[in-house]
């Protein structure tokens, strides 16, 4: 929402009565109403915030003199930490997303212990930050009260159970409903979806299957009694949806790249060649934030990396953002963000408004773009015209790390086996000429062995 | 003055329901264990009492 003298109000925060973000001049702030007075002084006061702002588990933040947006209800004004780059659930890998969860459960057991509880329990509030997730919404504490159920179990199942159970028991590709259903998968959609033997798991049982039949038959039905929990059957609760979420796993085999990089077309040599010359054109670029468009597991990120910038890594197997994500926790690569992504449909803005979630497109552009081994998937599996292909990367990046692929690469080869070609214009020159329209060639390589050519390319 | 903001959340009316149910017999369960655990403590103190008692019989 544009208000006037440069402060936007965040169309992300509006649904918590608690506060709101806004942004003044770039900087993120956000208003913290009088009706969260309580909570937030608890939050503070009780060292829970230092624990887990300590344990990386919380956003940090500053109390600020910035006057608040709505002084009318408004009780304090905080500048957070900023996220370097925001990411949606439906970007993440199973295991991002399953870490996610593990977050939220441990910060809810942390909280209990200094008297809170969280009142929310969504999977937007979570955020990759220095390769691990965070909680980046400082309102999302409640005082905790004897007795008092956990109002956000529901929205804990659906954000993060469901899709979980549904990836890791039906088609890792089930993730994507998170795209459809903003507020968590619907449970009797996933319990409907999930196989049968997902019934003989106590956990799934519980929480999705039961949990689902529970919903249906006290839909619209107020609840007559006030339902009390001792806060040892809450931790109880709380611990066993730990254990649930710990036992699903996904291995991230049989891929459509898996071993992609075995039998690329560069012998070493000529790969050393292609890494040193990403990394060489990356440190003349200096960048800040780099896109990798069709990163598979982040070979050429890691090279991109070792120039400190913050590698958002991007690719549209579910397998190799996978891998990529777990090498990024076993290195601990700070500045890597793996993410799922597919050019040919990239993340749209969606939600109230279609302005709650940000699109790909209004995360960019970064400082530069690597296109490796890429073009030849986007021209010929998706039939994108070359200059097509150029005006979309003109759109993400000032500078270009780009790879063209000739029709006589056998990786082109194979992908036209089972199809007549039609793509004529697919050549050196072709691809010259469409880049020529959007982009100024500042160096053309070929690493080494093979009829592939690497192009540092800064835009018009 | 109000001070505590009314829930933003709707639980849901079966979600709350059934939380209770879970969660209470994850108290029982978690309860039980604890009971077990604290007879097989006093059963497996008094035997290894016993057990000391017979070896330092045994040195004597």
């Amino acid at each position: 929402m544009q208000t006037s003298n440069g402060i936007d109000r965040l169309p992300a925060s509006f649904r918590d009565p608690a506060g709101f973000l806004f942004l003044k001049n770039g900087v993120l702030y956000r208003q913290i109403n009088r009706a969260y007075h309580q909570q937030y002084t608890r939050l503070l006061d009780s060292g829970l915030y230092r624990e887990l702002v300590g344990a990386g588990l919380l956003v940090r933040h500053e109390e600020s003199d910035q006057p608040p947006l709505e002084a009318e209800v408004a009780f304090k004004v905080i500048r957070p930490d900023r996220v370097p780059f925001v990411s949606y659930p439906y970007e993440w890998s199973f295991g991002q997303l399953k870490d996610a969860a593990l977050v939220t459960l441990a910060i809810q057991k942390q909280a209990m212990k200094f008297g809170m509880i969280l009142k929310d329990a969504s999977a937007y509030n979570i955020q990759f930050s220095q390769g691990k997730p965070v909680l980046i919404d400082t309102l999302s504490f409640d005082l905790y009260e004897e007795g008092k159920p956990w109002d956000a179990y529901r929205q804990f199942c659906q954000h993060f159970l469901a899709p979980l159970a549904l990836m890791a028991y039906r088609d890792v590709r089930l993730g994507q409903l998170s795209r459809v259903y903003l507020d968590g998968i619907p449970l009797d959609l996933t319990a409907e979806l999930l196989p049968l033997l997902t019934r003989g798991n106590l956990g799934l049982l519980t929480h999705i299957h039961i949990h689902a039949a529970a919903q249906k038959r006290y839909a619209g039905k107020p609840v007559k009694r006030a339902l009390r929990i001792t806060s040892t059957a809450l931790k109880g609760l709380v611990e066993n949806l730990e254990k649930v979420i710990s036992d699903l796993t996904w291995q991230p085999l049989g891929t459509e790249w898996g071993d992609y990089y075995d039998c690329t077309n560069y012998s070493d040599h000529s790969l050393e060649n292609k890494k040193a010359l990403v990394r060489k054109w990356t440190d003349n670029v200096r960048p800040d934030l780099v896109f990798d468009l069709g990163a598979n597991t982040g070979m050429f990120s890691r090279e991109s990396a070792t120039s400190g910038a913050l590698i958002i890594s991007m690719d549209l197997d579910p397998a190799a953002v996978e891998q990529n994500y777990q090498a990024v926790k076993r290195k601990k690569e700070f500045n890597i963000l793996p993410l799922l992504l597919d050019l040919t449909n990239p993340t749209p803005q969606l939600g109230w408004n279609l302005s709650e979630r940000d699109s790909f497109h209004h995360r960019g552009p970064a400082d530069l773009t690597l296109a490796l081994a890429l073009v030849h998937h986007l021209a010929i599996s998706n039939n994108i015209p070359l200059p097509y292909f150029a005006e979309f990367l003109a759109g993400q990046c000032r500078w270009l790390i780009v790879e063209f692929v000739p029709k006589t690469d056998s990786q082109v080869q194979k992908l036209l086996a089972s199809r007549k070609d039609i793509f004529s214009s697919y050549s050196q020159e072709g691809f010259e000429s469409a880049f020529a329209g959007f982009f100024e060639t500042i160096q053309a390589e070929r690493p080494g062995d093979s009829d592939r050519t690497l192009y540092f390319m800064k835009r018009r | 003055m109000h001070l505590i903001p009314i829930p933003y959340l709707d639980p849901g009316s079966g979600s709350l329901i059934l939380q209770v149910l879970i969660a209470t017999l994850l108290g029982i369960g978690l309860a039980v264990r604890a009971s077990w655990k604290r007879i097989k403590g006093y059963f497996g103190r008094k035997k290894s009492t016993q057990e000391e008692e017979d070896a330092d019989q045994q040195r004597n």
